[in-house]
């Protein structure tokens, strides 16, 4: 019906002094997309937050929000957001810091329907600094729901949470998204990316380094593990030459080639080398993908790449 | 529940809101109340009856106007550390992504510090005609501390500029520094007949000055101009100070 990008960066870049915090992002993200904006600290993932959300304004490029200003759409309570380092105020209720901050707003939903959905109803009462890390959370969670947002943008909403806590927290969030509605959260948890997001981006030192799907984020780095012993130092170099293999670590007697093609890599190993046993194959992990594309630029894996992943 | 104005809506019931929120703090400005009342308390029982030469009002009700003064500049300035530590905790960033606006803060502001402002007021006075017996006519109590109660925008709007802009660090000394300046070289603690000439001088230039002086004006002083005159000083110390903030608050969000 409509397909105006809800986020869109265009060559986006903010310089604090010498340190270009975000240089040169182009994103666009559309209607009903579950995003994660994953990277390590400092790869300018609040930054851009900010400058998407219009609390900040870039040195160079734009960011629009539905089509427009990011502050028109903050207006019209199209965007709830929990953003790092915005707290509630300690001596407030739950209850009234949501319904503070729906008095800002509106066009709000009632109080009580946006506690219900953070799962806040049984936390209304009690005071913002009497909360744990993760009812403080779902507190935060109720205040950026309350304008009925079409899009939600959250700075790693599960930090000082632990595994129950996220747990709830998804499953509300699920409840938001199977509404249609879009979602970007930034987070340090692979696992959670992996598991709730449709799309990941991936960023480092300002840059979006990876782009695509859980899968394809997966499949940037191709790699899966065969591992196996019972082969000595001296065949090392021809190892390294069977077919997919594109690294080789050895540990004692074991030997882990990592290969884009397990299966030709095996049936070649096997072919060659009959007296390797124990083999093993196993799928490369998230963090793996995550290390890999974080890992120093020079150590980037542009070249194994499938093509339109990477960014 | 919005009101329109020319630089945008203004949701009333979020400035409803934030000042309730504000009022049931109110034990933390215990001090901030007490203070005037002691001072009245030391000094007006000492002068009591007396008549000041300069504004021909009894030197208790000249007391009592200073103090209501002194606690509503008082109250009204304390705003600054709302603001800080609600910038420090990031409720500010918070509140800036809902559609409030910097006027729609500024006004939320303004009028938390009016209702502590009256508080101040309306305990001091009190406490002067039931506690002390100052004789002057309802009317002019009225007058006196209505005028005094608007005297106080400015120094909200002072308070809203420490607040908002000074680095936390910086806000305490800050804080301390332009309120003894104002209480002292106003006239608020001394009263300025006592005070070398330079002074008095250095008074006029003050919002705090004339926010006494508005006060003693209302209570019927003689000489001079009415509430006119310290009313159009006060009004004129808003609008340079609102002038200043939406500056300040345009500058800072465009460098950010």
């Amino acid at each position: 019906m409509n397909d105006t990008p809800v986020i869109q960066l265009r060559d986006l870049r903010k310089r604090f002094g010498a340190v270009a915090a975000v240089d040169g992002v182009d994103l666009t993200i559309r209607p009903g997309e579950v995003v994660a904006l994953l990277g390590p600290n400092g790869a300018g993932k609040t930054t851009t937050v900010d400058l998407a959300l219009g609390l900040s304004t870039p040195t160079t490029g734009e960011a629009l929000l539905f089509g427009g200003e990011p502050r028109a759409a903050v207006v019209t309570g199209r965007v709830g957001a929990m953003l790092q380092g915005g707290a509630l105020l300690p001596d407030m209720t739950v209850r009234d810091a949501v319904a503070l901050v729906a008095a800002a707003h509106r066009r709000p939903m009632p109080v009580d329907e946006a506690l219900r959905r953070a799962r806040c109803t049984e936390i209304a009462g009690r005071r913002v600094n009497k909360l744990s890390g993760g009812q403080l959370q779902r507190a935060r969670f109720a205040v950026a729901v309350v304008s009925d947002p079409d899009l939600l943008v959250l700075d790693e909403p599960t930090a000082a949470m632990d595994v129950e806590a996220r747990h709830t927290f998804w499953s509300s969030m699920r409840e938001f998204t199977d509404a249609g509605r879009t979602v970007v959260f930034a987070t340090h948890y692979l696992d959670e990316a992996d598991t709730f997001a449709d799309r990941i981006v991936i960023m480092r030192a300002g840059r979006i380094v990876a782009d695509g799907t859980p899968a394809e984020i997966k499949a940037i780095t191709a790699t899966r593990a065969v591992r196996f012993s019972g082969v000595g130092a001296d065949t090392h170099v021809a190892l390294r030459g069977l077919p997919g293999v594109v690294s080789l670590e050895a540990r004692h007697d074991s030997v882990t080639l990592r290969s884009d093609r397990s299966d030709d890599t095996l049936r070649a190993l096997i072919a060659s080398f009959p007296q390797a046993h124990d083999i093993q194959v196993v799928a490369s992990t998230m963090d793996d993908a995550f290390l890999a594309l974080t890992a120093d630029p020079a150590a980037a894996p542009t070249d194994t790449a499938p093509k339109g992943v990477l960014a | 529940m919005t009101a329109v104005t020319a630089s945008g809506r203004l949701p009333i019931r979020y400035v409803y809101l934030e000042t309730m929120r504000q009022l049931r703090n109110v034990r933390a400005m215990v001090f901030t109340f007490a203070i005037p009342v002691i001072m009245l308390l030391v000094f007006g029982s000492t002068f009591g009856g007396q008549v000041d030469p300069t504004t021909h009002l009894q030197y208790l009700v000249v007391t009592t106007l200073q103090m209501a003064s002194y606690g509503a500049m008082m109250a009204a300035l304390s705003q600054a550390f709302a603001i800080v530590n609600e910038r420090s905790l990031g409720w500010n960033r918070q509140l800036r992504v809902t559609p409030l606006s910097g006027w729609g803060f500024m006004v939320s502001k303004v009028i938390a510090a009016m209702a502590f402002a009256a508080v101040s007021i309306v305990i001091t006075v009190l406490v002067a005609t039931v506690g002390l017996h100052a004789s002057l006519d309802p009317g002019r109590w009225l007058a006196a501390g209505f005028g005094i109660w608007c005297g106080v925008i400015p120094f909200a709007l002072i308070a809203i500029l420490i607040g908002q802009f000074a680095k936390p660090s910086f806000a305490q000394p800050l804080f301390m520094v332009v309120f003894m300046g104002l209480a002292i070289l106003g006239g608020l603690w001394v009263p300025l007949s006592v005070m070398p000439d330079w002074m008095g001088s250095v008074a006029h230039l003050l919002p705090s000055y004339w926010l006494n002086r508005i006060g003693q004006m209302g209570a019927g002083a003689t000489g001079a101009s009415g509430m006119t005159e310290p009313a159009m000083v006060l009004a004129g110390w808003a609008i340079v100070l609102a002038a200043v903030i939406v500056w300040r608050y345009r500058r800072d969000a465009a460098r950010q």
